[in-house]
């Protein structure tokens, strides 16, 4: 579970945009049915507008009325209790807080305008009316009420000329001045997108970061295969002073991959080790400059070396475990039978150390992919630079959690293709086991 | 069948005779060769691993003159100062560092080992069919990138509030080390067989009484290997070090983010701390090692 | 030829010392069978003859080749492995052919003598098969055809038969020794069971304590021990010891056990009394005593203690003295437990040792 759910949230983080749309709908509640999702900054035409409950209150996009509770006289002579917007009240008397406590019916001015003001239920133009006061008509204000603005909009471009159109809260929009115009200024509404990953691979570091990455692999693992299965020969053939060595061969089990590169850094670098050694037995003159960005080459080489150094003893150990389960009889009985040494490492040994070394591979290569504290140790992370490394970057330094967590998941990409790659490669022989 | 030519073979010189022993001492010698060769290659890849080590190590206990002073000695530690450590501890935020670390890597190790002794004992004494299964998992688990795991697991623990605390790390590691944990912990309670526990039920101790005086003294060097394994493997992680916490640093994550502008002493003294444990821990576990990382195949 | 010599051969594993100054000398086409106790020095000694196991000292020669410090691969020599060591990964053919390829023969010779090999162990349709899903038995045979395969001079077995079941054993024990005989090869054989080493072998070498106590043919080794230990490991119910005084009287010697006195033929008069001290052993297998019912001047009464029925005999642990006595009687004999019988001692089946020593002075 543990790891199953930020798999997920990775994977929702790369490819869904969470405030990508902005549903418009029906009615201006939020319960409305969704007539349209409009993707962030479309131009848009404001049709109308209605006072609403808050639905994101304390935004900076917020355009709210304000609505009074009222008692007066109505049309009909009779006492009327009711929600009317601030627009259509003159307030006449306030509270020493500015508390509104009484006012007038404005007039409506204009040709055909209808001179009653209708009363409403609740504070918002949809609910049922109550009634309708005359122009000028005195009422005490009861209670008053912030509410949003919401705007039916309609997409203004030429294109979506045909498109629906809804309602959507003032918060989400940027409004022109007449409130006749604007554009989505922000959205609610999920969508998936290759946005992301479009980003990643657009990056001017995809490209290099997945060259190293690759020939990093392609560099390491033979060389660490080999060197692991020539440690493991060695622990195995039971030398004196054996658990000491095997101690010294996976020392650097424990160390993280910043120890590593800080270790060949010391060697590395202008003043360290091996321009000392070399310059000691004469053979450079002065020192050289391994770790600059003219000299990628040894950046990467020091790399490979402090890779093969680190990691070179988990592989030796899980191909030791696979050696102890060949029992000793039969190697001596294929020694016995005339093989040499080598003859016995190819006809015996690799043969039955393949699921072993199939195993090593693939938690090696994966492992491998992970890598970036060396690099950036040995390369500053600019020069010279992996996926994990960019992925680091992303999330660190450029805040881009999307892309960053596309990184990942390539990452992930790449090691399951790498296992798959394995198991298939030598799954014949797989099923062959020391019995 | 196959008749040999000789009937008679020649008569042997006796065994005293100075060809003979000559001519032994020869072939004995011949026959170590081999021997040899294994030695020389063993020597070198242990000279190749102890190195670098050795050098670091050396320049974390020089004086900062030395560490940017060109060429390097050969000789360790010459001339011994404390003052490349004294530079790096008095830094800021390293003391800090190396005690979040601490804290971190001992909630971890208390997590882990809580965690699973429960789990191992069971998966030991009473799963039998889904063990491969969980083998295969805990490969699987030990293989997942730490990378996809820690940028949604910081957005996450954003949202939650509890980014950059220590003990959302202390999580993170635990859960990176607990698959590996249970595993050695399974084995190490699979080595104790079930018949002792059942021979001090039949004796009259409870099954938890049979437990706490017939299993946990033998399982305990285990269990310390276990916790030990997840404190290391706390000590020394970086990415989701860096990526989780901001200024709560662990020390592996204040020494990388510090990388690009930081001198070479402090990041010798940085690498001395990050590998001391490691080495440490190597030395208590040997008998494990295999536990740990070996038995994914059987 | 190919005659095995082992000279003064030593090896220890550290302070363990497990094979001292054994000599040996193993005829061509000869069976030598290797029997003793776990830890007696036998299997070291057969590695050291394989290669397997470096000596510390002293020489192997195999047909007059001087091969101590020679690979096991260069002494033309072939073995059968206790846990059979097949290659898990190899069919059966190629199993049987390893050695074979390994040497460099043609590969049509590999053919015919891999099929000639399956054909004595009738393991012919194993032959493409892979050796993960064979039986015990199957995968004795196909090593037993992978060694012989090799045609060479020296075949070496350890304990091929102990990781069979008890009947899979004992059929495998004719088969193995009609296989054997039919092959052209001086052989070794390591065991700790005296019924393998006494049907199987010409020779029989038992050892104890990295030394060799006695090495003759199987007949020898059962009726004429050279010492107290091999009469003790060898037979089933082993060689029962009495201990007794030596009575030295008017020139006469006689020896005296539980209250019993044994008369002495002349032969064994002088041996015994010239021992230092007043005590000897009486050694006498269970089959070799009378057991009567009634009591006679030379017998004497023992007291039955355990009865145990085997089938063809009945086995009976009876005391006198303060002595305790496996004897063997016929199935017929009603013998009750605490039931009183008579038991003789004929004087032919005594053997007489010297307790200090150990060493037989005397057999029949």
């Amino acid at each position: 579970m543990f790891f199953l759910y930020p798999m997920y949230e990775g994977f929702v983080l790369t490819v869904y945009d969470d405030d990508a749309l902005l549903p418009i709908r029906e009615s201006p509640t939020l319960s409305g049915a969704t007539v349209a999702k409009l993707p962030l900054g479309t131009e848009l035409e404001i049709n109308d507008r209605r006072s609403q409950e808050m639905v994101n209150a304390g935004s900076d996009d917020l355009i709210t009325d304000q609505w009074f509770q009222v008692e007066g006289t109505g049309v009909d002579g009779s006492l009327l209790r009711g929600w009317v917007t601030e627009a259509r009240i003159r307030v006449r008397e306030e509270d020493a807080s500015g508390q509104p406590l009484a006012g007038t019916v404005r007039p409506r001015l204009g040709e055909g305008a209808d001179p009653l003001t209708k009363i409403h239920a609740e504070p918002n133009e949809t609910s049922s009316v109550v009634g309708q006061l005359e122009q000028r008509a005195t009422v005490t204000i009861t209670q008053s009420a912030e509410l949003e603005v919401w705007f039916l909009v309609q997409p203004a471009d030429d294109m979506n000329s045909g498109a629906a159109a809804g309602w959507a809260p003032s918060s989400y929009l940027r409004v022109s001045e007449d409130a006749s115009r604007g554009w989505v200024s922000g959205a609610t509404s999920g969508e998936f997108t290759t946005k992301f990953i479009q980003r990643m691979v657009d990056d001017r570091f995809f490209g290099p970061a997945l060259r190293t990455t690759l020939l990093l692999l392609v560099l390491i693992i033979p060389v660490q295969l080999v060197l692991a299965l020539a440690m493991a020969l060695v622990i195995h053939a039971r030398i004196r002073l054996n658990s000491g060595f095997l101690y010294v061969f996976a020392l650097p089990i424990g160390m993280s991959d910043l120890a590593a590169g800080i270790l060949f850094f010391s060697i590395f670098t202008g003043n360290g080790l091996l321009n000392s050694a070399l310059d000691g037995l004469g053979i450079i003159d002065g020192p050289f400059a391994f770790l600059t960005a003219e000299t990628t080459g040894w950046i990467l080489v020091a790399i490979v070396a402090a890779e093969v150094w680190r990691a070179t003893s988990i592989m030796m150990v899980i191909i030791v475990a696979g050696l102890q389960a060949i029992p000793d009889e039969t190697l001596e009985a294929a020694e016995l039978f005339g093989a040499n040494y080598f003859q016995r490492v190819r006809h015996i040994i690799l043969p039955l150390l393949k699921p072993s070394i199939q195993v090593a591979l693939i938690l090696r290569t994966i492992l491998a992919l992970q890598v970036f504290a060396v690099v950036v140790a040995l390369s500053g992370g600019d020069v010279v630079t992996v996926l994990a490394n960019e992925s680091f970057r992303q999330y660190a330094d450029l805040r881009n959690t999307n892309v960053a967590s596309a990184y990942a998941l390539f990452i992930l990409l790449l090691s399951v293709a790498s296992a798959v790659f394995y198991l298939r490669s030598v799954r014949s022989e797989a099923e062959v086991r020391p019995t | 069948m196959k008749q040999t030519q000789d009937p008679h073979p020649p008569a042997l010189a006796p065994l005293d005779s100075p060809e003979v022993v000559q001519s032994h001492k020869q072939m004995r010698r011949k026959a170590k060769r081999g021997r040899l060769l294994t030695y020389i290659v063993a020597v070198v890849i242990a000279v190749w691993i102890l190195v670098p080590v050795f050098f670091v190590f050396s320049m974390a206990f020089t004086t900062v003159e030395t560490v940017r002073g060109y060429p390097k000695n050969f000789l360790p530690f010459i001339p011994f100062s404390t003052d490349t450590m004294r530079f790096f501890l008095e830094s800021d935020g390293v003391l800090r560092g190396l005690w979040n670390s601490f804290v971190v890597a001992a909630i971890t190790l208390i997590l882990s080992t809580l965690l699973s002794i429960p789990a191992g004992y069971g998966i030991a004494r009473y799963i039998f069919r889904g063990r491969d299964l969980f083998r295969l998992s805990v490969l699987a688990v030990r293989a997942f990138p730490i990378v996809v795991l820690s940028i949604p697991l910081a957005v996450l623990f954003l949202r939650a509030g509890v980014f950059d605390s220590l003990w959302s790390l202390a999580l993170m590691h635990t859960a990176l080390a607990l698959p590996t944990s249970i595993l050695v912990v399974s084995s190490v309670f699979a080595s104790v067989p079930y018949e002792l526990e059942e021979a001090g039920m039949v004796f009259g101790a409870t099954p938890f009484q049979s437990f706490r005086h017939i299993v946990v003294p033998l399982v305990l060097p285990g269990i310390a290997a276990s916790g030990l394994f997840a404190f290391v493997l706390s000590w020394n992680e970086v990415f989701a070090a860096s990526v989780l916490t901001l200024d709560n640093r662990t020390l592996p994550a204040l020494v990388f983010t510090s990388l690009s502008n930081s001198p070479d002493a402090y990041k010798f003294a940085g690498g001395f701390f990050l590998m001391i444990p490691s080495i440490v821990f190597m030395f208590f576990i040997r008998r494990y090692l295999f536990n740990m990382w070996g038995q994914v195949t059987k | 030829m190919a005659e095995i010599l082992v000279e003064r051969v030593a090896k220890s594993f550290g302070d363990k010392v497990a094979v001292k100054d054994v000599n040996l000398t193993i005829k061509d086409r000869e069976f030598m069978v290797l029997l003793g106790p776990s830890g007696c020095g036998k299997t070291t000694l057969l590695r050291a003859i394989a290669g397997l196991g470096m000596a510390d000292a002293g020489r192997i020669a195999i047909g007059g080749r001087d091969v101590t410090y020679q690979p096991p691969g260069q002494r033309n020599i072939s073995m059968v492995f206790q846990s059979y060591a097949i290659f898990p990964h190899m069919t059966v053919r190629d199993n049987i052919g390893f050695g074979l390829k390994m040497n460099k023969v043609d590969k049509s010779t590999i053919r015919k003598r891999i099929e000639e090999a399956a054909e004595l162990l009738h393991i012919e349709e194993l032959l493409d098969r892979r050796p993960s899903a064979m039986s015990g038995g199957q995968r004795q045979r196909v090593a037993v055809a992978r060694a012989i395969a090799m045609q060479a001079k020296v075949l070496l077995m350890d304990e091929p038969l102990s990781n069979l079941d008890a009947l899979l054993r004992l059929e495998m024990r004719a088969e193995l020794k009609r296989l054997l005989a039919d092959v052209d090869a001086t052989t070794v054989y390591v065991t700790h069971d005296q019924i393998e080493a006494l049907s199987m072998g010409d020779r029989v070498a038992v050892m104890r304590d990295g030394e060799i106590q006695q090495c003759d043919a199987p007949n020898t080794v059962y009726e004429s021990p050279t010492n107290r230990f091999v009469g003790s490991f060898i037979g089933n119910p082993p060689m029962n010891f009495l201990e007794g005084n030596i009575k030295r009287s008017n020139g006469q010697t006689a020896v005296e056990v539980a209250k019993h006195e044994f008369s002495l033929t002349p032969e064994t008069q002088s041996l015994i009394h010239d021992l230092p001290g007043n005590k000897v052993t009486l050694g006498i297998r269970a089959e070799n005593m009378e057991t009567l019912l009634q009591p006679t001047p030379e017998t004497v009464a023992v007291n039955v203690e355990v009865v145990e029925p085997l089938g063809a005999q009945n086995l009976l642990t009876v005391s006198v003295g303060g002595h305790r006595l496996k004897v063997s009687t016929h199935p017929t004999l009603e013998v009750a437990t605490d039931q009183v019988l008579h038991i003789r001692f004929p004087a032919n089946q005594i053997r007489w040792i010297d307790p200090t020593t150990n060493n037989v002075l005397y057999t029949p």
